[in-house]
């Protein structure tokens, strides 16, 4: 299996035309690399028929960049190994739910993790009255039909194109801010702008990445 | 539905994040449930997450890690997808469902509220707000933020008419006064930070009364 996702670099790194997005575009979402993305997707699906050497290959490359972007969040290293681990074990209980039509191996597995995140902020400073996974909370209405693989296609189509005509400052603004939550002061220094125009930059790159996705209906 | 009025990019970026308050967190959930719209934003959002884990440095694992996991999950097969839960004798959104929502109270006239326990302590509280049709909300202004999604009915103010699906936001600086369609109640749900403050003479002498 090849190890080349150190080599992945955003997605927006290389501008890529429409066509090209759109012909490929089942292998090109998320920020993933093509090869790279088939493989994960593979992966996951041997595991969901209880592939351990698989799961192995899933865990060495995932668990530490759960772990390291907990850690980039904000969590404290126990919290951040154990939502890796926790996210792992997701991985392999909900293999057989995985997408790969509506979407990349990295974001399904970022959703898991950003979930578990959730649930443990929430463990710590719960109030006693409810308890519920945080998944719940990303439920899509039941009315939605969910069986249309051309739909689902044609709507990860959309988003890839969208993202990958989103400019590498803008894709940097919306991870460093809001994935990443770092202070506007290193969002200044990583990005090279003025720290008073931090925000007005976040807001920007999240009104093109919505008219992007307008744009391509 | 037709939704015309939407969060803003940046609450909906911050809920893919998961890093919203938990008031405004069920805000943009309910909304998002039942908006394709947002959804296909949240779900770009998620692609540059799944972006930022092949970015990120890794950070290593402890040792011994990986036997723990497999351990584990030796505890726990693989799980076939669940059954999608379908029980829809209730009208509100399916997420509300995995909330509990407290009885109800009166607000003002032609106006009750059912508070909904948030599973954390938060800044903002989260009820469910019902007005009979016609009413005209007091003319009112917020110390913090009021995140509004429509289920039911619709009411209008100077940013136009919301129906059901519909989202609204307020805050400090606006000054509004509401009023509902007519027809059908209005049901909405409501994250709150801070007060309302109602504006006049007779409105600052019944807000003590007027408790949300």
């Amino acid at each position: 299996m090849s190890r080349g996702s150190q080599t992945i670099r955003m997605l927006s790194r290389t501008r890529r035309s429409m066509a090209v997005v759109r012909s490929s575009r089942l292998r090109r979402f998320g920020n993933e690399r093509p090869g790279v993305t088939v493989e994960w997707a593979t992966l996951i699906g041997r595991v969901a028929e209880g592939d351990r050497e698989a799961f192995r290959s899933l865990f060495e490359h995932f668990a530490p960049r759960v772990k390291g972007l907990m850690l980039k969040a904000g969590a404290n290293s126990d919290d951040a190994e154990e939502i890796a681990q926790e996210t792992l074990l997701a991985v392999w209980r909900k293999a057989a739910q995985f997408d790969p039509v509506s979407a990349g191996a990295s974001a399904w597995i970022y959703t898991i993790a950003r979930n578990l995140r959730i649930d443990q902020v929430r463990r710590v400073a719960r109030t006693g009255a409810v308890d519920h996974d945080a998944e719940l909370d990303y439920l899509v209405d039941p009315a939605e039909p969910a069986d249309d693989v051309m739909a689902r296609n044609d709507e990860a189509g959309r988003i890839a194109s969208a993202l990958s005509s989103l400019s590498e400052e803008q894709s940097m603004a919306i991870r460093l801010s809001f994935i990443e939550e770092r202070p506007h002061p290193e969002i200044a220094d990583v990005l090279g702008i003025p720290l008073g125009t931090v925000k007005s930059r976040i807001r920007l790159a999240m009104n093109r990445l919505r008219a992007l996705l307008d744009e391509t209906k | 539905m037709s939704v015309t009025h939407h969060p803003s990019p940046e609450l909906l970026a911050g809920f893919a994040a998961g890093t919203l308050d938990a008031g405004e967190h069920l805000a943009i959930a309910v909304h998002a449930s039942g908006c394709s719209t947002c959804r296909r934003l949240l779900r770009a959002v998620e692609g540059i997450g799944g972006a930022a884990l092949e970015a990120i440095k890794p950070a290593a694992m402890k040792a011994g890690a990986f036997e723990d996991v497999m351990a584990r999950l030796d505890r726990s097969p693989p799980q076939s997808p669940a059954p999608a839960d379908r029980c829809a004798d209730d009208d509100l959104p399916e997420i509300l469902r995995h909330y509990r929502i407290g009885r109800r109270r009166w607000v003002a006239p032609g106006v009750t509220m059912r508070p909904i326990e948030l599973p954390v302590a938060s800044r903002s509280r989260a009820f469910l707000l019902r007005s009979n049709p016609g009413t005209h909300m007091l003319e009112h202004t917020h110390t913090g933020t009021e995140l509004t999604c429509v289920l039911r009915g619709s009411f209008s103010h100077e940013g136009g008419r919301f129906g059901a699906g519909d989202f609204d936001f307020g805050d400090e600086t606006l000054d509004h006064q509401p009023t509902v369609g007519d027809g059908e109640p209005c049901l909405c749900l409501v994250a709150m930070t801070g007060d309302l403050r109602i504006n006049g003479f007779f409105g600052r002498l019944i807000s003590p009364f007027v408790r949300l």
